[in-house]
């Protein structure tokens, strides 16, 4: 029974007779500030997470202790981790997959009595009864990988395709509606879209770019450059100085150069 | 300067600010006519500074550092760089250079000195006769004995050449001093037959033997050298025995006085040398043949003193002058064309330079830039053929002169020939250098310095073929039964000249058109101790052959036509011999033609033609048979060929396909067939919208892919199987009813793709398969893997909102791997393919150099194979050279230059495809890129199609990676240093590609050895893994889309990089090679939250990473893959214990990887013992 800084320390079985294993540093999660994903008093946090542990099977794993709510990983401990960890991953066809690290996470029990059960717990064994591994890996994981993930059926994607296009086009028809009602919102304010009668300009970079490059250029072809002779001369002064600082520039990548010896030329 | 007096009255605190700037703005205009006395300002603005109080100097000081009134001196070189240079930058350059090379003090105090001690020494020698001198007399020649007695030298020695011009230059330091012979010890005849180089060579050897017992002397090295390779010239070579003697040697020339013959017994058309000498007979009707190159060699030695005068009224006290020749020397000895008898030496550089200066080209107060660049010029358009003079009183016409020599440029004297020994050849390819860099001087958009004065590139990596003849007694044959004799007389017997013509002569007259130059690579010859006798040498050739790509893989020579021109038909008949056929041609003519080979053979067989009409040549005409030479072309080609042990009698397809082939043959199957998959998708009538482009982006579509690629591809039990993926992207047509979420943006794409395999489907009975990375579609035996690109999915991607609810596009890693994939790379592999069109050996290059990296266990996600494509297109496309090369080889040795020798810190990039980055933009990246090194990976590749991008697409940081890259440069050092040493020694054969393309398996600490039967072979030929014997071939393919060892890698290096480095061979390699990191990131540290990654508790509150635990990681993530687990010392142990080594496959087929191995081992053993020093000594512990 190790512990450390407050830390409970289990080995992290693969198999039965395993000899190495990973040591997995279990405690109840508790911070000030509580996501609502990972509330106080039923997560356990664990540390030290190796790369290749599935969702599934710490759930199924910590089925023993009490149901489980969900199971989330991020990288290291910490506000946004757990949304930057699984970034991505929701938009369909995009091929993000989380990434393969060391990790940690977060079991969510669907009560709290199951955390003390949990830290008791003298190891993590990822084996079922007959010492099977719970965790596909090797060649039996790329198999099943390219058989479900990288093969796609077509029906079936179709059919998913079509599901998401219509959910999709309901969204884009309620926002729609909900800019072109331009009714004010409880706190007075009015939604101003890209279309309809009162429709501002895009609120694009590129859009304020041009519309502000413009009003610079118009400043500038009502400014006279070199009417006054005060400016012809600091032109020139100007151009002095610029050679200058040129000539000081390449001093100084010389010196650079020189210090890495690339004059000799054998 | 009145006017604003008056408004300093007025005004003074607003006119102060102004004062400033008039002064700087007086003198800039001063600057515009150049000629103005701007000192007086500054004088001026004093008075005005000191007459404003301390406070509002202070205000101005700022202002002040910055806008000092220029002086005359600044702007006038301000105005020199730019007139003359295109920026500080070259000028600072040069200025560094010639810093550096500069003879340090010691060493010109030293050589004063050691010039007093010696002139003292030789004065007091004492007159004597011959049996005085003990030492050997370093001249290989048949001796008639004659009378010859020991004179004290009249004269005082004198340092000649550079040591008299003041352009020394080192490392090692040469310093020529001649010695004259005093005029009584000649005869009136001894002009004849030899006798003079005779009675020098005694002379030489008594003053060393001499000079050798004097105490000043005593200690020093004492050796006799050959100067420039010429045996009737031999120079004693003196190395101080002090400190400085590993930096300086001085030479000892004997030479006499001009008016012991006559000079115009030295006439090119005189003879010198009667047949007699070499007991030959001649007819007295006749006239004696001319020997135009011994008389200037006797030549070279009376006219010293009046040349030497000439090149000190030039150069002495002249810095400019002597910096310049400086300058030229570097450039010239960079390019290695000032090596051996018939090199292209400095003091012919430095009598151009004096010629120039008679021509009134060059000024007493040009510039050492100007000097260099007006000789470049000069040089560039010259035409020495036709001959110049430095003579103001030419005794004899220059054009009959002209005609005993190739190239002619005679002397003060006007009697000597400067370039007498020099071939037509070297001087040709010296014009094309010179115009070269004048041509790279006037290009703004190159940093022309390094290309100029710091790259090395040795003749050999110049030349596309080579042709060795080492075997004496071939040379012997040659000498005796083909060399005229007066080409004999005319050499004095000296083997290199008369082989070198006699060879030049015949292979120009073979090769024609097909050669652009025909050079030879000679080495310069190295000293002997004075008391042994004098080696001969020069009984071996080596020639360098640059060929033209436009006509030398033609397969047809053809001859005059048969009723036209009889005479010339039968003389073509009768150099050809037996191979030259009469022959009928589709336009009627009937003429005499050679064939070589016909229009339909692979293009590696093509580049052997040259190889082919060479050693026919030697063997019809000189009866040399082919294993009697070496001729080195397209030996390492074998390494993107296909493997022997595949069989393609067994593959199913309507092509035609010889066993016999390779990567780059095959890939235009593959490309028709991917011509004929767009132009059926082309017609693909019921889509919604039109596909407008079609680009391939897989290397095979710009001929890099060196896997050769079979169509083999196949449906097993409703799968694609496919060795090779090929990717293409589509585009379509716009259309604005795209949705502006990227869910729905992809899911549509993917919708697309269903509906084009469909249509594929129905229209044209492809199979296809709609996969995660887009649709897998089979046709002909290739597999196909189509991608939609759509511009707003990059949008879409970069798409961000700020805080103030503007949407920005900002680029991110999975939005540049986009573009980059989707616009980028169509248009780079477009330009790779014009590319290669362009230059045929391009994709052959990248080829060798894939698998010369491969072979290093390097692989996609060490350094990128892009990365590779990227650098060899830099060496086709930036006009380092004359002439790019034709030989894919030579393109590899030139790659491993690039590998070697690149500055990769300091050193960017850039692939300018259509010259579409304009001067602005290459000044402005290259300023961004020094200014801001850290944020731009540590190999940083730009072309033109990714400006905004400029430098951070194609690598990263950690591909390759710091570590990685000074890997490749010592690999590649330790390669380019076995090829040069095989090429340049007489005795060795070129390298085997076993030695180049095995690593060796040392400095691994684990081996993973993964199960043959899972991992198919390469079809590349295969030379072995470092690790293990040949295993029993498995050609099985994988299914389509998934390399499972790249993923498996990928994946442990994502986790694992921390604590170990992983290798494998991405060509076929059945091996994971591990290198743990150092024992650092594995000792005990503090219970950290953050760092705990991989660590178990351990003794005192500690934590630690255990291996072992790591080891078990491995296995699991390999379950089912991994045979097992062990070391590289085991590995070795048991293979030298088992005589047989375990094999991990059921014993059929065993006899036949068996001999390979042997050889294998064999060919193995020179390079891994060199290697393991190397391994052990920096690279493998860096790479951690």
């Amino acid at each position: 029974m190790t512990e450390i800084e407050g830390y409970r320390v289990v080995p992290l079985r693969m198999s039965p007779d395993a000899k190495h294993c990973h040591s997995v540093y279990m405690r109840e999660h508790f911070i000030r500030l509580m996501d609502p994903n990972k509330p106080k008093g039923r997560t356990l946090f664990l540390l030290n997470v190796p790369p290749y542990i599935t969702e599934e099977s710490l759930q199924t794993f910590f089925k023993r202790v009490g149901n489980v709510e969900s199971v989330l990983f991020a990288e290291k401990p910490g506000r946004d981790e757990t949304a930057k960890w699984y970034e991505g991953t929701d938009v369909p066809f995009s091929n993000v997959q989380t990434p393969f690290k060391f990790k940690v996470a977060y079991v969510v029990f669907q009560k709290s009595i199951s955390i003390g059960r949990a830290l008791a717990l003298e190891s993590l064994d990822l084996y079922n009864s007959s010492g099977e591994c719970l965790i596909k890996t090797g060649m039996e994981l790329w198999h099943d990988d390219y058989e479900n993930n990288y093969i796609l059926d077509v029906e079936k994607t179709q059919k998913e395709i079509n599901d998401y296009m219509a959910a999709y086009d309901k969204r884009e028809r309620a926002a729609l509606a909900a800019a072109k009602t331009s009714e004010a919102d409880p706190d007075g304010w009015v939604t101003v879209g890209k279309d309809g009668r009162n429709a501002g300009f895009e609120q694009k970079e590129s859009v304020i770019g041009r519309i502000e490059s413009k009003l610079e250029k118009d400043k500038k072809t009502k400014e006279l450059k070199n009417f006054y002779t005060f400016q012809i001369r600091e032109s020139k002064m100007q151009n002095i100085v610029e050679l200058r600082q040129k000539y000081e520039e390449d001093k100084q990548k010389i010196e650079l150069l020189k210090k890495s010896r690339r004059f000799r030329p054998f | 300067m009145g006017r604003i007096k008056e408004k300093e009255s007025k005004a003074p605190s607003l006119s102060e600010s102004h004062t400033d700037y008039e002064y700087a703005a007086t003198a800039a205009t001063s600057s515009d006519d150049g000629f103005d006395e701007p000192n007086r300002v500054p004088v001026h603005k004093r008075k005005v500074q000191l007459t404003n109080g301390e406070a509002k100097k202070k205000k101005f000081k700022h202002a002040d550092s910055n806008v000092k009134p220029p002086t005359l001196e600044e702007i006038k070189e301000i105005r020199d760089t730019r007139n003359l240079f295109h920026s500080n930058l070259f000028k600072l350059q040069v200025k560094e250079m010639l810093e550096e090379i500069q003879l340090k003090p010691k060493y010109s105090n030293y050589i004063e000195t050691w010039i007093e001690t010696f002139t003292i020494t030789v004065q007091e020698l004492k007159d004597g006769l011959l049996d005085t001198c003990e030492l050997e007399v370093p001249l290989h020649l048949h001796k008639k004995s004659f009378n010859f007695q020991f004179l004290t030298p009249t004269s005082e020695p004198k340092l000649i050449g550079a040591a008299a011009t003041g352009t020394l230059l080192g490392p090692k330091i040469v310093v020529d001093v001649a010695l004259e012979m005093p005029a009584a010890c000649f005869q009136h005849d001894d002009y004849r037959n030899l006798i003079y180089d005779q009675k020098r060579a005694l002379y030489l050897a008594t003053v060393a033997s001499k000079i050798k017992q004097s105490p000043a002397f005593k200690a020093d090295q004492f050796a006799y050298n050959y100067h420039a390779n010429n045996p009737l010239k031999p120079v004693l070579e003196l190395t101080p025995a002090s400190k400085l003697g590993k930096y300086l040697l001085l030479r000892v020339y004997i030479t006499a006085q001009s008016e012991i013959f006559k000079l115009s017994r030295f006439l090119p058309w005189t003879n010198n040398i009667r047949p007699s000498v070499f007991g030959d007979k001649w007819n007295e009707a006749e006239t004696l043949p001319a020997t135009q190159h011994y008389n200037a060699n006797v030549l070279f030695d009376l006219t010293l003193a009046e040349n030497q005068k000439l090149l000190l009224s030039t150069f002495t006290g002249r810095r400019n002058f002597q910096e310049g020749l400086l300058l030229l020397k570097v450039w010239l000895r960079q390019r290695q064309l000032d090596v051996g008898f018939s090199g292209f030496s400095a003091h012919i550089l430095a009598a151009y330079i004096a010629y120039l200066k008679q021509q009134r080209l060059l000024h007493q107060s040009s510039s050492s830039y100007q000097i260099a660049r007006t000789v470049w010029n000069q040089l560039a358009n010259s035409d020495w053929t036709q001959g110049i003079t430095l003579s103001q009183h030419q005794p004899h016409q220059l054009i009959t002169l002209a005609g005993y020599y190739d190239v002619c440029f005679m002397d003060v004297t006007g009697y000597y020939n400067l370039c007498a020994n020099l071939p037509l050849a070297v001087y040709k390819a010296v014009c094309a250098e010179a115009k070269l860099a004048v041509e790279l001087l006037n290009d703004v958009k190159v940093n022309s310095f390094s290309h100029i004065f710091m790259q090395t590139s040795p003749l050999y990596t110049r030349m596309d073929n080579i042709l060795k003849i080492t075997n004496p007694a071939s040379v012997d044959q040659l000498l005796q039964l083909h060399v005229q004799p007066h080409v004999k007389y005319d050499y004095a017997n000296y083997a290199h000249p008369q082989l070198l013509k006699l060879l030049t002569d015949l292979l120009q007259k073979g090769l024609g058109q097909r050669v652009h130059a025909i050079l030879p690579l000679e080495v310069p010859c190295s000293p002997w101790t004075v008391d042994t006798k004098a080696p001969v040498i020069g009984r071996s050739l080596t020639l360098g052959l640059i060929l033209d790509p436009e006509h030398a893989h033609e397969v047809l020579d053809k001859g005059p036509a048969t009723n036209e021109d009889a005479n010339g038909a039968a003389e073509f008949r009768k150099f050809w011999g037996n191979k030259s056929n009469l022959r009928r041609f589709q336009d009627g003519s009937i003429t005499e033609a050679v064939v070589w080979a016909t229009a339909t053979d692979a293009p590696s067989q093509k580049r052997l033609i040259v190889r082919q009409i060479v050693l026919y040549l030697l063997e019809h005409q000189l009866q040399l048979e082919p294993s009697e030479v070496q001729y080195i072309a397209g030996n390492l080609d074998v390494v993107y060929s296909l493997t022997p042990s595949f069989k393609v009698a067994k593959l199913q397809t309507k092509l035609k396909i010889q066993q016999e082939t390779d990567a780059e043959a095959l890939t235009p199957n593959v490309i028709h067939c991917y011509d004929a998959l767009a132009r059926q998708l082309h017609s693909l009538g019921d889509l919604p919208l039109d596909i407008v482009s079609i680009s391939g982006i897989s290397p095979v579509f710009r001929y890099c892919e060196p896997q050769p690629l079979l169509p083999q591809a196949r449906l097993v039990s409703d799968r694609i199987h496919a060795g090779q993926v090929l990717r293409v992207i589509i585009q379509l047509g716009p259309s604005g009813k795209w949705p502006s979420d990227l869910g729905a943006l992809r899911s549509l794409k993917t919708a697309f793709l269903i509906q084009i395999g469909q249509q594929l489907k129905e229209q044209h009975h492809l199979h296809w398969h709609l996969c995660k990375d887009g649709l897998l579609v089979l046709k002909q035996g290739y597999c196909f893997l189509l991608e939609l690109a759509h511009s707003k999915e990059l949008a879409l991607l970069k798409q961000q909102q700020t805080e103030r609810g503007v949407t920005t596009y900002v680029d991110n890693p999975a939005s540049r791997e986009l573009e980059r994939r989707h616009y980028i790379l169509p248009r780079v592999s477009g330009a790779l393919h014009a590319l290669h069109q362009m230059h045929g050996a391009f994709g052959p290059t990248v080829l060798i150099a894939k698998r010369w990296l491969a072979a290093q266990l390097l692989d996609d996600g060490l350094w990128p194979s892009i990365a590779t494509e990227l650098l060899v297109a830099h060496l086709f496309q930036q006009r380092q050279t004359p002439h790019t090369t034709v030989s894919p080889q030579t393109g590899f040795i030139r790659f491993l230059q690039l590998l070697a020798h690149s500055d990769w810190s300091g050193e960017l990039f850039l692939l300018n495809f259509n010259n579409s980055w304009t001067e602005q933009q290459i000044t402005d990246l290259e300023h961004s890129y020094r200014s801001e090194r850290d944020s731009y990976p540590s190999l940083c590749l730009a072309t033109a199609y990714d400006q905004q991008h400029a430098g951070r697409l194609w690598t990263s940081n950690n591909s390759p990676s710091k570590p990685v890259l000074g890997r490749v440069t010592l690999l590649a050092r330790h390669a380019l240093q076995l090829i040069e040493s095989s090429l340049l020694s007489p005795k060795l054969a070129f390298v085997r590609p076993a030695q180049l393309f095995m690593a060796s398996g040392d400095g691994y600490d684990l081996v993973i050895q993964l199960k043959p039967d899972l991992l198919s072979n390469t079809l590349c030929y295969d030379l072995g893994s470092p690790f293990l014997p040949f295993s029993q071939r498995n050609f099985r393919l994988p299914l389509a889309g998934c390399d499972q060892l790249a993923k498996v890698v990928q994946q442990l290096r994502d986790a694992y990089s921390e604590y170990a480095a992983f290798f494998y061979n991405p060509h076929g390699g059945k091996e994971l090679a591990i290198v743990w990191r150092p024992a650092s990131e594995f000792a005990p540290k503090p219970f950290k939250v953050n760092e705990l990654q991989a660590c178990t508790p351990c003794v005192g509150g500690k934590v630690q990473v255990d291996r072992d635990t790591l080891v078990e990681d491995f296995k699991l993530l390999l379950k089912d893959f991994y045979l097992r687990v062990c070391t590289p010392q085991e590995l070795k142990r048991e293979q030298r214990e088992h005589n047989k080594p375990k094999r991990y496959f059921n014993g059929q087929g065993e006899s036949e990887p068996d001999k390979p191995q042997k050889k294998k081992k064999k060919a193995s053993t020179i390079p891994t013992n060199a290697k393991k020093r190397l391994m052990k000594s920096k690279s493998m512990n860096a790479l951690c």
